[in-house]
């Protein structure tokens, strides 16, 4: 799915600084990160001074300055994760795709991100992926649903290179 | 027409305008409350904490910052309990610890009565008083920089880290900084930190003529209300 140009986005909502969040929202969603460019068209076309922008872009976790991969794996690092071996989990992430939490792999495919509790402590150490939780992970777990993802979404790009 | 109301500060009675703050009153009468975020005639953040008062409502009494506080009629004010000294002595040994390189913040560590700092020195040059964001957004209305980041990563800087194009050049933020000015032996190296101290002689007249104003030297650092 192609996303929507900014220009839609900003549709009607010119010249109305109090929709800054729900501009930024959308082009979250849209783009799934916001981009400099976007922020600067944002401040010009809403009128919030360039820095107001930056600085709500980076106060809220929501909101991401660089760009992220098309599967998003988010680690629970909170005290009854952690305590649960989410360290482990993290570090096995980290190894396996070679990057650090916030960045993306080369291949555009993985972001690792922590957060400090999704609030499903019983079923800790627990791992979202786009989304979907996945309770009671250990690093082998972890290792097969990276590799399960990357499988599912290397497949068609090498299915079209054939073709 | 300026409406007055009246407002007592460590049992003194004043009839002040309405809407001013409390920390604007004590300046202008002479009670030494110390502050270091707060500039004249530009908004007022808290940001600092330094110049805590006990607001007394009904009896009880709220610890606030007073530069943040309107005046209103009635209002009881208490500026140099022993409370507030305890709390204010705390809070600037947290700020020494946070950015020993300022004169400002040693001078007013010193001010404060700060002896020993039991904290771990940072040496971070900034303590996120805002004056720069609020000059620049303020009085130039340039708004070239603001804070970024929240919590333990709050920072001042531009948008994206490269300078602003509104930036005016004015250089205002450098001259209202605390940290422009470095301690008098010179900037101290990380790990090396320790607190001034070397103006406590200051102090002597300020400890007979409890809570007000001596023209003490220690507020030159900082640009104080009275200099």
């Amino acid at each position: 799915m192609q996303p929507q140009p900014l220009e839609t986005l900003l549709e009607g909502r010119r010249s109305q600084p109090h929709q800054l969040i729900e501009v930024l929202q959308d082009v979250q969603a849209q783009y799934g990160y916001i981009s400099e460019e976007a922020i600067r068209t944002i401040s010009k076309e809403l009128g919030v001074p360039l820095v107001d922008v930056y600085s709500v872009v980076s106060f809220y976790k929501a909101f991401h300055l660089n760009p992220r991969g098309k599967n998003v794996i988010t680690m629970c690092t909170g005290t009854a994760c952690h305590v649960r071996g989410a360290k482990l989990l993290l570090n096995q992430a980290i190894s396996q795709l070679g990057v650090q939490p916030g960045d993306m792999t080369d291949d555009k495919l993985f972001t690792i991100e922590h957060v400090n509790c999704l609030g499903a402590c019983a079923l800790g150490p627990v791992v979202t992926e786009n989304g979907s939780s996945h309770h009671h992970m250990s690093p082998g777990k972890l290792r097969k649903l990276i590799d399960a993802l990357r499988a599912r979404d290397e497949k068609p790009e090498q299915e079209a290179d054939h073709a | 027409m300026i409406q007055y109301v009246s407002m007592k500060i460590d049992g003194a009675i004043f009839k002040v305008p309405k809407g001013s703050s409390v920390l604007d009153v004590a300046i202008e009468y002479g009670i030494c409350i110390p502050h270091l975020c707060h500039v004249p005639n530009i908004s007022d953040l808290g940001a600092c904490r330094l110049c805590i008062v006990e607001h007394v409502v009904e009896g009880r009494s709220k610890v606030t910052t007073s530069c943040t506080l309107r005046v209103q009629e009635g209002m009881v004010i208490k500026s140099n309990t022993q409370k507030i000294k305890r709390l204010r002595k705390n809070i600037a040994e947290l700020l020494v610890s946070q950015a020993p390189n300022s004169k400002a913040i040693q001078d007013i560590a010193v001010r404060c009565g700060v002896k020993t700092v039991r904290y771990p020195f940072r040496n971070d040059n900034c303590v996120l008083c805002g004056r720069c964001v609020r000059i620049c957004r303020e009085q130039w209305q340039a708004k070239a920089i603001g804070f970024v980041g929240r919590g333990k990563d709050r920072r001042v800087k531009s948008p994206f880290g490269v300078k602003s194009e509104t930036c005016k050049m004015c250089g205002n933020c450098i001259d209202l900084c605390p940290m422009t000015i470095t301690p008098c032996d010179g900037p101290m190296k990380p790990g090396e930190e320790y607190l001034c101290g070397k103006c406590e002689s200051q102090l002597m007249e300020a400890e007979s003529a409890v809570d007000q104003c001596i023209m003490c030297g220690l507020g030159e650092g900082f640009q104080c209300a009275r200099h």
